[in-house]
Protein backbone atom coordinates (compact mmCIF):
# COMPACT_ATOMS: atom_id res chain seq x y z
CA UNK A 1 0.00 0.00 0.00
CA UNK A 2 1.27 3.35 -0.85
CA UNK A 3 -0.04 6.34 1.26
CA UNK A 4 0.19 9.64 -0.32
CA UNK A 5 0.29 12.83 1.87
CA UNK A 6 -2.97 13.90 1.99
CA UNK A 7 -3.45 17.65 1.42
CA UNK A 8 -3.84 19.77 4.88
CA UNK A 9 -6.86 21.88 3.00
CA UNK A 10 -8.51 18.49 2.35
CA UNK A 11 -8.97 17.81 6.19
CA UNK A 12 -11.96 19.86 7.15
CA UNK A 13 -13.17 20.81 10.52
CA UNK A 14 -16.89 21.43 10.78
CA UNK A 15 -19.66 21.37 13.04
CA UNK A 16 -22.82 20.01 11.65
CA UNK A 17 -26.24 18.25 12.36
CA UNK A 18 -29.26 19.75 14.34
CA UNK A 19 -28.04 22.96 15.53
CA UNK A 20 -24.47 22.50 14.60
CA UNK A 21 -23.83 20.42 17.90
CA UNK A 22 -21.89 17.83 16.18
CA UNK A 23 -17.80 18.18 15.21
CA UNK A 24 -16.88 16.34 12.29
CA UNK A 25 -13.56 16.11 10.02
CA UNK A 26 -13.94 15.90 6.85
CA UNK A 27 -11.12 14.22 4.52
CA UNK A 28 -12.02 15.18 0.86
CA UNK A 29 -10.36 12.76 -1.86
CA UNK A 30 -8.18 14.36 -4.22
CA UNK A 31 -10.74 13.42 -7.23
CA UNK A 32 -14.38 12.22 -7.47
CA UNK A 33 -14.51 10.13 -4.49
CA UNK A 34 -15.13 6.47 -5.25
CA UNK A 35 -16.45 5.40 -2.16
CA UNK A 36 -17.48 6.82 1.47
CA UNK A 37 -16.13 5.86 4.61
CA UNK A 38 -17.82 6.99 8.16
CA UNK A 39 -15.26 5.93 10.99
CA UNK A 40 -17.31 5.69 13.96
CA UNK A 41 -15.42 6.67 17.12
CA UNK A 42 -15.84 4.46 20.62
CA UNK A 43 -16.18 6.61 23.78
CA UNK A 44 -14.53 7.86 26.94
CA UNK A 45 -10.70 7.32 26.92
CA UNK A 46 -10.65 5.13 24.14
CA UNK A 47 -11.99 7.77 21.90
CA UNK A 48 -8.51 9.73 23.02
CA UNK A 49 -6.53 6.49 22.67
CA UNK A 50 -7.67 5.73 19.20
CA UNK A 51 -7.83 9.49 17.43
CA UNK A 52 -4.48 9.39 15.78
CA UNK A 53 -5.13 6.23 14.91
CA UNK A 54 -8.22 7.38 13.35
CA UNK A 55 -6.36 10.11 11.39
CA UNK A 56 -4.14 7.86 9.88
CA UNK A 57 -7.06 5.60 8.56
CA UNK A 58 -8.54 8.90 7.24
CA UNK A 59 -5.54 9.45 5.76
CA UNK A 60 -5.18 6.41 3.92
CA UNK A 61 -8.76 5.78 2.98
CA UNK A 62 -8.25 9.36 1.71
CA UNK A 63 -5.00 8.64 -0.32
CA UNK A 64 -7.08 5.77 -1.90
CA UNK A 65 -9.81 7.89 -3.46
CA UNK A 66 -12.27 7.73 -0.61
CA UNK A 67 -14.25 10.32 0.99
CA UNK A 68 -14.04 10.06 4.65
CA UNK A 69 -15.65 11.54 7.75
CA UNK A 70 -14.56 11.37 11.21
CA UNK A 71 -16.87 12.60 13.75
CA UNK A 72 -17.51 13.32 17.50
CA UNK A 73 -20.90 12.01 19.15
CA UNK A 74 -23.18 14.39 21.50
CA UNK A 75 -20.77 14.71 24.72
CA UNK A 76 -17.49 13.27 23.46
CA UNK A 77 -14.47 15.34 21.70
CA UNK A 78 -15.24 18.41 20.48
CA UNK A 79 -19.33 18.19 20.21
CA UNK A 80 -21.58 19.83 22.24
CA UNK A 81 -22.99 18.42 25.08
CA UNK A 82 -21.07 17.27 28.93
CA UNK A 83 -19.66 13.73 29.11
CA UNK A 84 -22.60 12.62 31.69
CA UNK A 85 -24.58 13.32 29.05
CA UNK A 86 -23.59 10.47 26.36
CA UNK A 87 -26.71 8.51 25.58
CA UNK A 88 -26.84 5.45 23.46
CA UNK A 89 -29.37 6.29 21.75
CA UNK A 90 -28.44 9.86 20.64
CA UNK A 91 -24.81 8.31 19.63
CA UNK A 92 -27.03 6.29 17.26
CA UNK A 93 -28.74 9.07 15.98
CA UNK A 94 -25.71 11.12 15.64
CA UNK A 95 -24.12 8.52 13.15
CA UNK A 96 -27.04 8.81 11.15
CA UNK A 97 -26.61 12.24 10.75
CA UNK A 98 -23.24 12.12 10.26
CA UNK A 99 -23.82 9.62 7.80
CA UNK A 100 -25.99 11.56 5.93
CA UNK A 101 -23.28 14.81 6.14
CA UNK A 102 -20.93 12.26 4.55
CA UNK A 103 -23.08 11.67 1.61
CA UNK A 104 -24.27 15.34 1.16
CA UNK A 105 -20.84 16.13 1.35
CA UNK A 106 -18.97 13.44 -0.91
CA UNK A 107 -21.91 12.91 -3.25
CA UNK A 108 -21.80 9.15 -2.18
CA UNK A 109 -24.48 7.10 -1.77
CA UNK A 110 -23.04 4.06 0.04
CA UNK A 111 -21.33 4.25 2.63
CA UNK A 112 -19.32 1.70 4.55
CA UNK A 113 -19.11 2.47 8.64
CA UNK A 114 -15.99 1.97 10.73
CA UNK A 115 -15.92 1.84 14.53
CA UNK A 116 -13.29 0.43 16.89
CA UNK A 117 -15.16 -0.88 20.54
CA UNK A 118 -18.14 0.85 21.15
CA UNK A 119 -17.73 2.71 18.16
CA UNK A 120 -18.32 -0.63 16.45
CA UNK A 121 -21.46 -1.68 18.67
CA UNK A 122 -22.79 2.06 17.43
CA UNK A 123 -22.32 1.07 13.99
CA UNK A 124 -23.66 -2.57 13.68
CA UNK A 125 -26.89 -0.60 15.88
CA UNK A 126 -26.51 1.88 13.40
CA UNK A 127 -26.42 0.00 9.96
CA UNK A 128 -30.08 -0.23 8.99
CA UNK A 129 -31.15 3.09 9.95
CA UNK A 130 -28.14 4.93 8.38
CA UNK A 131 -28.60 2.52 5.56
CA UNK A 132 -24.80 1.11 5.58
CA UNK A 133 -23.48 -0.42 2.77
CA UNK A 134 -20.91 -2.28 4.69
CA UNK A 135 -19.21 -2.59 8.26
CA UNK A 136 -15.71 -3.01 9.36
CA UNK A 137 -15.67 -3.72 13.30
CA UNK A 138 -13.00 -3.68 15.22
CA UNK A 139 -13.27 -5.28 18.58
CA UNK A 140 -16.59 -4.85 18.63
CA UNK A 141 -18.22 -4.69 22.16
CA UNK A 142 -21.06 -7.40 22.07
CA UNK A 143 -21.46 -8.41 25.53
CA UNK A 144 -22.69 -4.70 27.61
CA UNK A 145 -23.06 -6.89 30.54
CA UNK A 146 -19.18 -8.19 30.70
CA UNK A 147 -18.14 -4.57 29.27
CA UNK A 148 -19.81 -2.75 32.29
CA UNK A 149 -18.19 -5.15 34.80
CA UNK A 150 -14.51 -4.89 33.46
CA UNK A 151 -14.99 -0.64 33.64
CA UNK A 152 -16.18 -0.61 36.66
CA UNK A 153 -13.23 -2.89 37.81
CA UNK A 154 -10.61 -0.86 35.91
CA UNK A 155 -11.96 2.29 37.57
CA UNK A 156 -11.74 0.48 40.69
CA UNK A 157 -8.23 -0.24 40.39
CA UNK A 158 -7.14 2.92 39.02
CA UNK A 159 -8.95 5.12 42.13
CA UNK A 160 -5.98 3.10 44.44
CA UNK A 161 -3.36 3.38 41.71
CA UNK A 162 -0.04 3.76 43.18
CA UNK A 163 1.55 5.11 40.26
CA UNK A 164 -1.20 7.59 39.91
CA UNK A 165 -2.58 9.07 43.72
CA UNK A 166 0.33 9.34 46.40
CA UNK A 167 -2.85 8.14 48.71
CA UNK A 168 -6.21 5.86 47.77
CA UNK A 169 -8.52 7.69 47.03
CA UNK A 170 -12.18 6.63 48.51
CA UNK A 171 -14.68 5.00 46.15
CA UNK A 172 -17.18 7.90 46.62
CA UNK A 173 -14.14 9.93 44.72
CA UNK A 174 -14.10 7.96 41.65
CA UNK A 175 -18.15 6.93 41.12
CA UNK A 176 -20.07 7.16 38.43
CA UNK A 177 -17.01 7.47 36.20
CA UNK A 178 -15.51 4.85 33.93
CA UNK A 179 -11.56 6.21 33.30
CA UNK A 180 -11.63 9.73 33.03
CA UNK A 181 -15.40 9.87 32.26
CA UNK A 182 -18.39 11.06 34.40
CA UNK A 183 -21.28 8.31 33.12
CA UNK A 184 -24.71 8.42 33.83
CA UNK A 185 -27.18 5.78 35.21
CA UNK A 186 -29.36 5.73 32.07
CA UNK A 187 -26.04 4.85 29.91
CA UNK A 188 -25.01 1.91 32.26
CA UNK A 189 -28.30 0.75 31.48
CA UNK A 190 -28.23 0.88 27.90
CA UNK A 191 -25.13 -0.34 27.54
CA UNK A 192 -26.10 -3.36 29.73
CA UNK A 193 -29.46 -4.46 27.45
CA UNK A 194 -26.74 -4.05 24.76
CA UNK A 195 -26.96 -7.41 22.56
CA UNK A 196 -26.41 -6.77 18.68
CA UNK A 197 -28.10 -8.44 16.17
CA UNK A 198 -26.47 -10.59 13.61
CA UNK A 199 -25.12 -8.57 10.82
CA UNK A 200 -27.42 -7.19 8.19
CA UNK A 201 -24.94 -6.05 5.90
CA UNK A 202 -21.50 -7.39 4.23
CA UNK A 203 -19.11 -6.88 7.07
CA UNK A 204 -15.20 -7.63 8.02
CA UNK A 205 -14.28 -8.38 11.81
CA UNK A 206 -10.53 -8.05 13.09
CA UNK A 207 -10.03 -9.48 16.40
CA UNK A 208 -6.89 -7.74 18.45
CA UNK A 209 -8.38 -8.94 21.74
CA UNK A 210 -5.46 -11.25 22.27
CA UNK A 211 -5.46 -15.10 23.26
CA UNK A 212 -7.21 -15.12 26.42
CA UNK A 213 -10.29 -12.93 25.80
CA UNK A 214 -13.77 -14.14 25.20
CA UNK A 215 -15.31 -14.07 21.48
CA UNK A 216 -18.80 -13.68 21.20
CA UNK A 217 -18.12 -13.32 17.34
CA UNK A 218 -20.27 -16.08 16.68
CA UNK A 219 -23.06 -13.63 17.05
CA UNK A 220 -22.76 -11.71 14.51
CA UNK A 221 -23.33 -14.23 12.16
CA UNK A 222 -19.96 -13.94 10.45
CA UNK A 223 -17.96 -16.69 8.28
CA UNK A 224 -14.26 -17.05 9.51
CA UNK A 225 -13.48 -15.92 6.05
CA UNK A 226 -15.16 -12.35 7.44
CA UNK A 227 -12.84 -12.35 10.53
CA UNK A 228 -8.89 -11.16 10.83
CA UNK A 229 -6.73 -11.82 14.01
CA UNK A 230 -4.33 -9.36 14.29
CA UNK A 231 -1.86 -8.57 17.17
CA UNK A 232 -3.34 -7.95 20.86
CA UNK A 233 -4.26 -4.36 21.24
CA UNK A 234 -4.49 -3.33 24.89
CA UNK A 235 -7.64 -2.34 25.69
CA UNK A 236 -7.36 -2.70 29.56
CA UNK A 237 -4.45 -2.26 30.44
CA UNK A 238 -4.52 0.57 33.04
CA UNK A 239 -0.71 1.04 32.72
CA UNK A 240 -1.19 2.56 29.29
CA UNK A 241 -4.46 4.47 29.79
CA UNK A 242 -3.24 7.28 28.72
CA UNK A 243 -1.22 5.79 25.50
CA UNK A 244 -2.68 5.91 22.28
CA UNK A 245 -3.34 2.44 19.67
CA UNK A 246 -1.26 2.46 17.33
CA UNK A 247 -1.46 0.05 14.37
CA UNK A 248 -0.13 -0.19 11.09
CA UNK A 249 -1.42 -3.64 10.31
CA UNK A 250 -5.38 -2.38 11.64
CA UNK A 251 -4.68 0.41 9.08
CA UNK A 252 -3.65 -1.68 5.82
CA UNK A 253 -6.21 -4.10 6.43
CA UNK A 254 -8.96 -1.75 6.43
CA UNK A 255 -7.59 -0.14 3.41
CA UNK A 256 -7.25 -3.53 1.41
CA UNK A 257 -10.53 -4.66 2.56
CA UNK A 258 -12.35 -1.54 1.27
CA UNK A 259 -10.36 -0.98 -1.78
CA UNK A 260 -11.92 -4.32 -3.03
CA UNK A 261 -14.75 -3.98 -5.58
CA UNK A 262 -18.21 -4.13 -3.40
CA UNK B 1 -21.79 29.76 24.49
CA UNK B 2 -20.69 29.23 20.37
CA UNK B 3 -17.99 27.01 19.21
CA UNK B 4 -16.55 27.52 15.85
CA UNK B 5 -13.93 24.92 14.00
CA UNK B 6 -10.67 26.67 12.47
CA UNK B 7 -8.25 25.53 10.16
CA UNK B 8 -5.64 28.56 10.39
CA UNK B 9 -2.51 29.59 10.47
CA UNK B 10 0.72 30.73 8.42
CA UNK B 11 0.27 27.43 6.68
CA UNK B 12 -2.92 26.72 7.05
CA UNK B 13 -2.03 23.65 9.00
CA UNK B 14 -3.82 24.46 12.46
CA UNK B 15 -6.90 22.99 13.46
CA UNK B 16 -8.54 24.69 16.61
CA UNK B 17 -11.99 25.52 18.20
CA UNK B 18 -12.84 28.88 19.26
CA UNK B 19 -15.66 29.45 22.03
CA UNK B 20 -17.00 32.35 22.34
CA UNK B 21 -19.15 34.16 25.09
CA UNK B 22 -23.11 34.43 24.23
CA UNK B 23 -23.05 38.18 25.34
CA UNK B 24 -20.13 40.17 24.54
CA UNK B 25 -19.98 43.37 26.72
CA UNK B 26 -20.85 46.79 24.83
CA UNK B 27 -18.61 50.16 24.33
CA UNK B 28 -15.90 48.70 26.53
CA UNK B 29 -12.45 50.29 26.00
CA UNK B 30 -9.94 48.37 24.16
CA UNK B 31 -8.07 48.25 27.68
CA UNK B 32 -11.10 46.70 29.39
CA UNK B 33 -11.37 43.84 27.25
CA UNK B 34 -11.91 40.59 28.36
CA UNK B 35 -8.56 38.61 27.84
CA UNK B 36 -8.79 35.36 25.42
CA UNK B 37 -7.79 32.46 27.01
CA UNK B 38 -5.51 30.06 24.58
CA UNK B 39 -5.34 26.65 25.68
CA UNK B 40 -2.38 24.36 24.73
CA UNK B 41 -1.66 20.37 24.46
CA UNK B 42 -1.07 18.14 27.17
CA UNK B 43 1.37 16.04 25.70
CA UNK B 44 0.20 14.48 22.55
CA UNK B 45 -3.30 14.19 23.63
CA UNK B 46 -5.06 16.26 20.51
CA UNK B 47 -6.92 19.56 22.12
CA UNK B 48 -9.80 17.80 24.08
CA UNK B 49 -7.29 17.54 26.59
CA UNK B 50 -6.63 14.53 29.06
CA UNK B 51 -10.34 13.29 29.79
CA UNK B 52 -12.03 16.44 27.94
CA UNK B 53 -10.68 18.75 30.34
CA UNK B 54 -9.51 21.07 27.67
CA UNK B 55 -13.18 21.28 26.64
CA UNK B 56 -14.79 21.40 29.96
CA UNK B 57 -12.55 24.74 31.16
CA UNK B 58 -13.14 26.21 27.83
CA UNK B 59 -16.70 26.24 28.19
CA UNK B 60 -16.07 27.30 31.30
CA UNK B 61 -14.51 30.40 31.00
CA UNK B 62 -17.37 31.17 27.91
CA UNK B 63 -19.61 30.94 30.05
CA UNK B 64 -17.71 33.43 32.50
CA UNK B 65 -17.01 35.47 29.63
CA UNK B 66 -13.66 34.84 27.98
CA UNK B 67 -13.18 34.11 24.53
CA UNK B 68 -10.93 30.65 24.17
CA UNK B 69 -9.70 28.86 21.65
CA UNK B 70 -8.22 25.34 22.81
CA UNK B 71 -6.12 24.13 19.73
CA UNK B 72 -3.39 21.26 17.94
CA UNK B 73 0.09 22.81 17.68
CA UNK B 74 1.99 21.41 14.36
CA UNK B 75 2.13 17.82 14.28
CA UNK B 76 0.18 16.82 17.26
CA UNK B 77 -3.74 16.31 16.90
CA UNK B 78 -5.27 16.80 13.94
CA UNK B 79 -2.81 19.45 12.89
CA UNK B 80 0.02 18.99 10.16
CA UNK B 81 3.26 20.24 9.61
CA UNK B 82 4.02 23.71 8.51
CA UNK B 83 6.59 22.95 6.25
CA UNK B 84 9.01 25.37 7.45
CA UNK B 85 12.52 24.77 8.61
CA UNK B 86 12.63 25.99 12.42
CA UNK B 87 13.30 24.39 15.95
CA UNK B 88 10.25 23.11 17.89
CA UNK B 89 10.43 26.01 20.15
CA UNK B 90 10.28 28.50 16.96
CA UNK B 91 7.16 26.35 15.85
CA UNK B 92 5.23 26.75 19.06
CA UNK B 93 5.84 30.40 19.07
CA UNK B 94 4.72 30.78 15.91
CA UNK B 95 1.66 28.40 16.53
CA UNK B 96 1.05 30.05 19.48
CA UNK B 97 1.58 33.46 17.65
CA UNK B 98 -1.47 32.27 14.79
CA UNK B 99 -3.60 31.22 17.65
CA UNK B 100 -3.41 34.96 18.94
CA UNK B 101 -4.21 36.36 15.95
CA UNK B 102 -6.90 34.25 15.28
CA UNK B 103 -8.65 34.33 18.48
CA UNK B 104 -8.03 38.69 17.85
CA UNK B 105 -10.40 38.04 14.68
CA UNK B 106 -13.07 36.41 16.08
CA UNK B 107 -13.54 38.07 19.82
CA UNK B 108 -11.47 41.42 19.22
CA UNK B 109 -9.41 40.73 22.36
CA UNK B 110 -5.53 41.60 22.14
CA UNK B 111 -4.32 40.35 25.41
CA UNK B 112 -4.28 36.77 26.29
CA UNK B 113 -3.97 34.31 29.11
CA UNK B 114 -1.89 30.52 28.16
CA UNK B 115 -2.88 27.49 29.69
CA UNK B 116 -0.95 24.44 29.61
CA UNK B 117 -0.68 21.05 31.44
CA UNK B 118 3.06 19.30 31.75
CA UNK B 119 4.64 20.06 28.41
CA UNK B 120 1.87 22.75 27.13
CA UNK B 121 3.24 24.30 30.68
CA UNK B 122 6.47 23.96 29.14
CA UNK B 123 5.14 25.76 26.15
CA UNK B 124 2.99 28.21 28.14
CA UNK B 125 6.45 29.41 29.34
CA UNK B 126 8.23 29.62 26.19
CA UNK B 127 6.05 31.85 24.51
CA UNK B 128 4.75 33.77 27.63
CA UNK B 129 9.04 34.17 27.89
CA UNK B 130 8.85 36.59 24.39
CA UNK B 131 5.47 37.45 23.55
CA UNK B 132 4.49 40.99 23.97
CA UNK B 133 0.57 39.64 23.59
CA UNK B 134 0.68 37.42 26.63
CA UNK B 135 -0.34 39.19 29.90
CA UNK B 136 -0.78 36.01 31.98
CA UNK B 137 -0.23 32.17 32.30
CA UNK B 138 -2.01 29.50 33.63
CA UNK B 139 0.96 26.54 34.40
CA UNK B 140 0.01 23.55 35.56
CA UNK B 141 2.62 21.05 37.04
CA UNK B 142 4.72 23.19 35.29
CA UNK B 143 8.63 23.73 36.32
CA UNK B 144 9.73 22.53 39.27
CA UNK B 145 12.66 20.85 41.10
CA UNK B 146 13.75 18.71 43.81
CA UNK B 147 14.97 20.68 47.16
CA UNK B 148 16.44 19.28 50.18
CA UNK B 149 12.80 19.89 51.50
CA UNK B 150 11.54 17.42 49.28
CA UNK B 151 14.49 14.82 49.75
CA UNK B 152 13.48 15.35 53.67
CA UNK B 153 10.11 15.04 53.19
CA UNK B 154 10.50 11.87 50.47
CA UNK B 155 12.73 10.20 52.56
CA UNK B 156 12.20 10.94 56.10
CA UNK B 157 8.67 8.54 56.21
CA UNK B 158 10.60 6.18 54.29
CA UNK B 159 13.33 5.52 56.92
CA UNK B 160 10.87 4.48 59.76
CA UNK B 161 8.64 2.15 57.45
CA UNK B 162 9.90 -0.94 56.56
CA UNK B 163 6.81 -1.07 54.47
CA UNK B 164 8.12 1.94 52.21
CA UNK B 165 12.06 0.17 52.32
CA UNK B 166 10.38 -2.87 51.15
CA UNK B 167 8.94 -1.30 48.25
CA UNK B 168 12.03 1.24 47.77
CA UNK B 169 14.01 -2.31 47.03
CA UNK B 170 11.06 -3.68 45.32
CA UNK B 171 11.35 0.09 42.70
CA UNK B 172 14.69 -0.52 42.14
CA UNK B 173 14.84 -3.77 40.69
CA UNK B 174 12.07 -2.19 38.65
CA UNK B 175 14.32 0.80 37.56
CA UNK B 176 17.28 -2.10 36.54
CA UNK B 177 15.33 -3.25 34.63
CA UNK B 178 14.06 -1.00 32.44
CA UNK B 179 17.75 0.62 32.20
CA UNK B 180 18.57 0.88 28.73
CA UNK B 181 15.13 1.04 27.50
CA UNK B 182 14.88 4.43 25.33
CA UNK B 183 13.36 7.01 27.10
CA UNK B 184 11.24 10.17 25.32
CA UNK B 185 10.98 12.93 27.56
CA UNK B 186 11.51 16.73 26.89
CA UNK B 187 14.49 18.28 28.90
CA UNK B 188 13.49 20.49 31.52
CA UNK B 189 15.23 23.98 31.28
CA UNK B 190 17.72 24.71 34.28
CA UNK B 191 16.32 25.84 37.53
CA UNK B 192 18.09 29.53 37.57
CA UNK B 193 16.94 30.26 34.09
CA UNK B 194 13.45 29.23 35.02
CA UNK B 195 13.84 31.88 37.60
CA UNK B 196 15.08 34.36 35.51
CA UNK B 197 12.24 33.84 33.02
CA UNK B 198 9.57 34.19 35.72
CA UNK B 199 10.93 37.40 37.26
CA UNK B 200 11.04 38.44 33.85
CA UNK B 201 7.86 37.76 33.06
CA UNK B 202 6.71 39.66 36.36
CA UNK B 203 8.58 42.89 35.39
CA UNK B 204 6.22 42.66 32.28
CA UNK B 205 3.38 42.71 34.31
CA UNK B 206 2.31 39.22 33.62
CA UNK B 207 0.04 37.55 36.25
CA UNK B 208 0.95 34.39 36.75
CA UNK B 209 -0.96 30.90 38.21
CA UNK B 210 0.90 27.69 39.14
CA UNK B 211 -0.75 24.81 40.27
CA UNK B 212 0.87 21.48 41.00
CA UNK B 213 -0.99 18.54 41.56
CA UNK B 214 0.02 15.17 43.93
CA UNK B 215 0.46 13.29 40.65
CA UNK B 216 4.46 14.91 40.39
CA UNK B 217 5.19 13.90 43.71
CA UNK B 218 8.60 12.34 41.98
CA UNK B 219 9.79 16.08 42.42
CA UNK B 220 7.48 18.11 44.06
CA UNK B 221 5.90 17.05 47.63
CA UNK B 222 4.80 20.48 49.50
CA UNK B 223 3.49 23.85 48.77
CA UNK B 224 6.15 25.14 49.84
CA UNK B 225 8.29 23.34 48.00
CA UNK B 226 7.81 26.78 45.27
CA UNK B 227 9.56 28.87 47.27
CA UNK B 228 12.14 26.45 47.99
CA UNK B 229 13.00 26.20 44.56
CA UNK B 230 12.63 29.73 42.94
CA UNK B 231 12.61 31.82 46.48
CA UNK B 232 11.24 34.83 47.10
CA UNK B 233 9.42 35.36 43.38
CA UNK B 234 6.30 33.35 45.78
CA UNK B 235 6.65 36.78 47.21
CA UNK B 236 5.44 39.09 43.98
CA UNK B 237 2.13 40.29 43.79
CA UNK B 238 1.84 39.12 40.33
CA UNK B 239 2.05 35.09 41.36
CA UNK B 240 0.08 32.75 43.10
CA UNK B 241 0.77 29.01 44.10
CA UNK B 242 -1.11 26.12 44.74
CA UNK B 243 -0.58 22.19 45.42
CA UNK B 244 -3.37 19.51 45.44
CA UNK B 245 -1.75 16.99 47.18
CA UNK B 246 -4.86 14.41 46.02
CA UNK B 247 -5.01 15.00 42.26
CA UNK B 248 -3.08 12.98 40.44
CA UNK B 249 -1.20 14.47 37.05
CA UNK B 250 -4.06 14.66 34.37
CA UNK B 251 -6.74 14.85 36.67
CA UNK B 252 -8.70 11.42 36.39
CA UNK B 253 -11.51 12.38 38.54
CA UNK B 254 -14.03 14.57 37.91
CA UNK B 255 -14.06 16.27 41.06
CA UNK B 256 -10.68 17.10 40.97
CA UNK B 257 -11.08 18.30 37.54
CA UNK B 258 -14.04 20.35 38.58
CA UNK B 259 -11.66 21.81 41.95
CA UNK B 260 -8.86 22.41 39.09
CA UNK B 261 -11.55 24.37 37.36
CA UNK B 262 -12.67 25.70 39.96
CA UNK B 263 -9.34 27.82 40.54
CA UNK B 264 -8.89 28.65 37.51
CA UNK B 265 -11.94 30.33 37.05
CA UNK B 266 -11.14 32.24 40.46
CA UNK B 267 -7.75 33.11 39.65
CA UNK B 268 -8.43 34.59 36.10
CA UNK B 269 -11.54 36.65 37.16
CA UNK B 270 -9.40 37.99 40.02
CA UNK B 271 -6.55 38.59 37.94
CA UNK B 272 -8.30 39.54 34.37
CA UNK B 273 -12.26 40.42 35.39
CA UNK B 274 -14.77 40.98 32.69
CA UNK B 275 -15.99 44.33 32.82
CA UNK B 276 -19.39 44.72 34.39
CA UNK B 277 -19.18 41.79 36.73
CA UNK B 278 -17.22 43.81 39.93
CA UNK B 279 -14.59 42.09 40.19
CA UNK B 280 -11.30 44.53 40.31
CA UNK B 281 -7.48 42.83 40.66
Amino acid sequence: MTLMATPLEAERPLYFGEGGELFGLYHAPGGRAGKAVLLCAPLGQEQIRCHRIYRQLAHALAAEGMAVLRFDYYGCGDSAGASAEVDWLRCIADTQAAAAELRRRSSVAQVVAFGARLGGSIALEAASPAHFAGLVLWDPVLDGDAYIARLDALQDELRVDPKRFGAPRPPAAAAGQWTGFAVSDRLRRQLAGLRPAPVPVPALLLDSLGPAAPRPWDRLGLGAERVRTLSATPWDDLARLEQAILSRPLIQAVANHLREPA
Amino acid sequence: MREQAFRFGRAHHLVGIAGMPDRRPANVPEALEPVGVIVLNAGLVHRIGPFRLHVELTRRLNACGYPTLRFDLSTVGDSGASGESRTRTAQVCADAGDAMDLLQRQAGCSRFVLVGLCSGAQNAHTVACTDAKVAGAVFLDGYAYRTAGFHLRHTLPKLVDPRRWWRLLARRRQVAAARGEPVFAVERLPRPVVRADLAGMLDRGLRLCLIYSGGINRYFNHASQFRECFGRLVERPGICTAFDREADHTYVLAGDRQRLLDSIERWLTLNFPIPGTGHSP
